[in-house]
């Protein structure tokens, strides 16, 4: 049974290919235009198209996910988009723990781009240890 | 102009969603860094088995593959989607930004599963120029059981 710690840390990078948006669209069914054409993402002020925010925040979720060892184990998230994510970008997502007890864990998670600016703020997880069982 | 606060407690549902296993590794390929349209070839090695591999899922806690936690956008994105594309709302896409967003997990999501989601606009608000509009969203599983509870909050810029 893996142990988990107070203040314990967490990290993964993921990188913005050119095509992810568009791969995200396609499993998610998230089309909106400014996620897979350039030119209505530059209309909307964009610069061109940006990534689904809610692939950013799965990003924080499988950061968190791959920490506890269980992806079944995540129960909560909440995050606030607070920049847009253009192609090419790199992401690091660094997590801390920030509550445990026998039944439950909190953690934060810190999302920046390349320039260290932050495109997800407020981010909260809550999740069980992986242990306690299928639900 | 912004969206009447008289729309607040409008609803948009019931969507229904039947999970399926080659969607539940798609939806893994595009958020782990492969490519769904390359089908498993594109899944990459560090992902967890209990997400794409049936015979490795069916010993572990959960008897089977389950979905990624956040592959529930694919069907409680349903009310959020209808809102923001209703007229009587009358949002303008262009400006239309996700604000915030809340996932509350609370069963897993197996192939086979059947989704029924409904939504309702529980926010319209200001915000400085911009204008706050949140849609509240619940799934509910064919065992009764609701599997994901969402708050999508969208950010029409002013």
């Amino acid at each position: 049974m893996p142990s988990y710690t107070l203040g314990e840390t967490f990290e993964l990078v993921r990188e913005v290919d050119r095509y992810r948006p568009i791969y995200y669209a396609g499993a998610s069914g998230d089309f909106n235009p400014i996620h897979i054409d350039p030119e209505v993402g530059r209309q909307a002020g964009l610069g061109g198209s940006i990534l689904q925010g809610l692939c950013t925040l799965g990003w924080a979720v499988d950061c968190f996910a791959r920490y506890l060892g269980d992806p079944g184990a995540v129960t909560k998230v909440h995050a606030r988009f607070s920049r847009p994510v253009a192609l090419e970008d790199t992401l690091t997502f660094k997590g801390v723990v920030t509550a445990v007890d026998g039944k439950q864990l909190k953690a934060t998670v810190s999302a920046e781009n390349q320039r260290g600016e932050e495109v997800l703020k407020d981010v909260g997880l809550e999740g069980r240890p992986p242990s306690s069982g299928a639900r | 102009m912004g969206v009447n606060i008289s729309f607040v407690g409008r609803r948009w549902g019931p969507f229904h969603y039947t999970v399926g296993l080659e969607k539940l590794r798609e939806y893994l390929a595009a958020i782990s860094g492969g490519a769904p349209n390359l089908g498993l070839s594109g899944l990459p090695d560090d992902v967890h088995p209990v997400l794409h591999d049936e015979a490795a899922a069916a010993r572990g806690p959960y008897k089977s593959v389950i979905g990624f936690p956040t592959f529930c956008v694919t069907f409680a994105m349903a009310p959020f989607g209808a809102a923001m594309l209703d007229p009587a709302l009358g949002v303008d896409l262009l400006r239309l930004v996700h604000g915030e967003q809340d996932f509350e997990f609370l069963e897993v999501l197996r192939p086979g599963d059947v989704l029924t989601t409904h939504g309702e606009l529980t926010e319209v608000s200001q915000r400085g120029r911009h204008e706050v509009l949140a849609v509240r969203t619940e799934s509910v599983n064919q065992h009764g059981k609701v599997a994901v509870r969402g708050l999508f909050t969208a950010i029409i810029r002013g």
